[in-house]
């Protein structure tokens, strides 16, 4: 199973990113073990149909053939009953440890961010009070990325993000980590995320959050752990820098 | 022989079934055209009025969705401005969901459920016009909402609190969205009181429960969804309503109010509402399937397990819509989530029992039942993906979901309405479709749909959010978005050949006779279109297809297995 778990993946990879955390293998293995069930399940329904379809159509109007009229077949019933109950226990099996893996949340992380959403935009502040901010009024377009606020943090440490909304509900969303978040007023949420490669990434808001939902995205930079403590002690505590350079 | 000769013609000589003909005093003249439209309280009219809405309100949404397609075949587009798309999105999915798919089903439930338990009318013959007209309105009112200044709806289908609070979505469209739907909420309660009190009190001597046919037990289980579902909408609605103008605070967090309540009770309708949109075509494929392959629904009494299990499980499953809100317990509604693909399941493999040894004819109606048993299963398929919460966690909110339900929702709602039209029309109008220009639009629009909704799963495992109305070229997203766009134009195309089709049959068709199809159900044991008291004679009901007894006597139901 393990070396299933590490080979790339069709669900993942038709264009779609792999995984840079931690958690990436686990949900490929919950990927693989769903589509082990799928695929051939997929493929024998459908080829009964088309079997059925073919062998059993009616050929032309003058067909006036009538079938035999047998309408029960217990034993079948109870297997087709039977074998997708033992597949969806299956499924549930592998995939409840994943899913509580993800959802943990540990009690010392290494780095603790606060991720804050508005209308529309983002504010990332770190322990030292130092916030990035930026918001669609210094996007010129869709095509801009110059502008995007910028969420840095460490690869191969536990960052515990915690999220909030300034108004209505919008979501954390990195493809790249394969997981989200909601942040809602009133819903306390902390997510735990451990990146393993360095890299630039764009992150979005997923729940529609009013006119320029598009526009609501920023930059991930993932850096190696002394480049982003470089940079961490180089930050003013309580300072704020605002991406595209205007005021926010 | 024309349409109206052929009812008023004197009823077939009968094969020596039924006891007497059923009288009735008719009082004339009867009311025609647009008085008839208005006033009838005829179970069929209804029926007629409400499928007529129906097709128009797809028709309107599917001009919507072609605009928002239009907006996303290219990066960067200025096609519409934000508002407008989100609107559009807005309308939409609210039009789609509570215009078209389950009002056309109420359609049939009131057109077919009666004939098909052999009952002179619904329980309620006012109440039922009195629903219609509730329905009616809540359209007009939602649509009136992008004549307002501001604009229609725009905060999405589902108008997650606080942005529809009025500070965030401040207008009367917004207002026109929450009554517009409060009205079709209480049009679905008063239909499914209707029809759940016809079918248990007025069903024909013989007809006990376990000889009704799959299609009324499909829409006595979705009635009771609706009377379980429709009323915590209702009052979401109007609490929603009360954040908006009264200044409380059930989901505005300023005051102290809970945003998560209201997805809790939106969801908590809005589970439930997948299979209201679902079962009763769930119950019109069976029905095509069953008469098409000349055959008995493969397990009759596990179908209705199926579906009465399908029922229980809906009613605990809407919080796999909020995965990622961290605000619920993800393995028990993973667990129910997952399980309910068994129920469905089940099913299937009857359709193909059904099929299995049969004589197919593969009328345009069947052929889009086999495009919904595709469509569906792809679906269903990717059902059980999302919900797995670790699976969820990455796709939700993203075109991968955009995709499932779309395959869902086109699968069972519109391949079942369409199917439902080609079978039934006939009954309906005395006439039947051409089935050369049916044939023609199904395998357009099955085209279409897969070109459109296919490469959506690829959109969404990139990343590509819900809802954006614009996205940038260096995403990798391009080409599968022009792909898309293309095939939402093939599916408007294909839905033209059957507005067309409609159009000249309805005029011109051939006289179709009782039952064309060879149908084993009451349904076709009356005229076509059935005197307004629905029947004459009734054949002796032995079994739940008591046509097919009577015409072909010598090839009952085997007994056994």
């Amino acid at each position: 199973m393990s070396l299933i778990a590490s080979a790339p993946l069709p669900a993942t990879h038709w264009g779609g990113p792999s995984g840079i955390t931690t958690f990436a293998p686990e949900i490929n293995r919950v990927w693989w073990v769903t589509y082990l069930f799928a695929i051939p399940i997929g493929l024998i329904v459908i080829g009964l149909i088309t079997w059925a379809v073919i062998r059993w159509h009616r050929r032309g109007p003058d067909d006036n053939r009538r079938p035999r009229q047998f309408q029960y077949h217990i034993p079948l019933e109870a297997a087709y009953t039977i074998i997708p109950l033992v597949v969806v226990a299956v499924l549930f099996g592998f995939m409840y440890g994943v899913e509580n893996n993800i959802i943990h949340v540990k009690k010392n992380p290494d780095v603790k961010i606060t991720v804050q959403g508005f209308q529309w935009g983002w504010r990332f502040t770190y322990p030292n009070g130092h916030q990035e901010v930026g918001s669609v009024a210094a996007e010129p377009s869709i095509e801009d990325v110059q502008n995007l606020p910028i969420l840095r943090m460490p690869e191969h440490e536990t960052v515990q993000f915690t999220l909030q909304s300034d108004d209505v509900n919008h979501s954390f969303y990195v493809p790249e980590f394969l997981f989200k978040r909601d942040l809602i007023q009133r819903v306390h949420n902390v997510v735990d995320v451990n990146v393993t490669t360095t890299g630039n990434y764009i992150g979005e808001c997923t729940q529609l959050c009013g006119t320029y939902h598009a526009f609501m995205r920023f930059r991930l930079l993932v850096m190696t752990k002394s480049a982003y403590n470089t940079w961490y002690r180089s930050t003013k505590p309580n300072s704020i820098t605002c991406a595209g350079g205007g005021n926010c | 022989m024309s349409a109206t000769q052929e009812r008023l013609a004197p009823p077939r000589a009968a094969g020596g079934y039924g006891p007497e003909p059923l009288l009735e005093i008719i009082p004339s003249p009867r009311p025609r055209g647009l008085v008839k439209f208005i006033t009838s309280t005829d179970h069929k009219q209804i029926g007629l009025n409400y499928m007529v809405t129906a097709f128009a309100a797809f028709l309107v949404a599917g001009i919507m969705a072609e605009l928002m397609r239009t907006q996303l075949i290219v990066p960067d587009n200025h096609f519409l401005v934000a508002d407008t798309y989100n609107q559009l999105v807005t309308m939409h999915g609210t039009i789609m969901l509570f215009v078209f798919g389950g009002p056309f089903a109420f359609g049939l439930a009131n057109y077919i459920v009666p004939l098909q338990i052999g009952a002179p009318d619904m329980a309620f013959p006012r109440f039922n016009n009195l629903s219609y007209w509730l329905y009616l309105g809540g359209f007009v009112v939602m649509m009136f909402g992008f004549l307002t200044n501001n604009g229609a709806a725009d905060f999405g289908w589902f108008g997650y609190a606080p942005l529809t609070e009025a500070i965030h979505s401040p207008g009367p469209g917004a207002d026109m969205w929450v009554v517009g739907i409060a009205l079709t909420g209480f049009s679905g309660i008063f239909t499914a009181v209707n029809v759940i009190t016809t079918v248990f009190t007025l069903r024909a001597p013989g007809m006990v429960m376990f000889r009704m046919p799959i299609f009324t037990w499909n829409q006595l289980v979705t009635m009771f969804l609706v009377l379980l579902a429709f009323p915590v909408l209702t009052a979401a609605m109007a609490l929603l309503w009360c954040d908006r103008h009264l200044t409380t605070h059930f989901y505005a967090p300023s005051g102290g109010g809970q945003p998560i309540l209201w997805q809790n009770l939106f969801w908590f309708f809005g589970h439930p509402e997948v299979y209201i949109l679902a079962l009763p075509y769930f119950g019109v494929v069976t029905e095509v399937i069953s008469t098409m392959s000349k055959k008995p629904v493969f397990g009759y009494k596990g179908m209705v397990a199926a579906t009465l299990s399908i029922g229980g499980l809906s009613m605990g499953v809407w919080a796999h819509h909020m995965y990622t809100t961290g605000a619920v317990l993800l393995p028990f509604f993973a667990a129910l989530s997952l399980l309910i693909a068994v129920p469905t399941g089940i099913k299937f493999f009857n359709w193909i029992g059904t099929m299995w040894q049969g004589v197919i004819t593969l009328s345009t109606s069947m052929l889009f039942c086999l495009g919904f048993l595709g469509l569906f299963l792809l679906g269903g398929i990717t059902g059980v993906m999302l919900a797995e919460p670790p699976l969820d966690f990455q796709l939700h909110d993203t075109y991968f979901v955009i995709a499932h339900f779309h395959y869902v929702m086109i699968g069972a709602t519109a391949f079942g309405a369409f199917a439902a039209i080609y079978y039934w029309f006939p009954k309906f109008t005395g006439r039947m479709l051409d089935e050369r220009i049916g044939r023609i639009s199904f395998a357009i629009i099955f085209i279409g749909v897969n070109l459109t909704f296919f490469p959506q799963h690829d959109l969404g495992l990139r990343g590509m959010q819900r809802r954006i109305f614009t996205y940038s070229s260096f995403e990798g997203w391009n080409f599968l978005n022009l792909l898309s766009s293309i095939g939402a134009y093939l599916i408007g195309i294909g839905t033209l050949f059957t507005v067309i089709n409609l159009i000249m049959s309805v005029r011109q068709g051939r006289i179709a006779g009782d039952n064309p199809w060879d149908g084993q159900t009451l349904e076709w044991a009356t005229s076509s279109p059935p005197p307004e008291h629905n029947f004459e004679l009734l054949p002796p009901i032995r079994s739940e297809r008591p046509l097919w007894d009577a015409n072909h006597p010598d090839q009952l139901t085997e007994v056994g297995h």
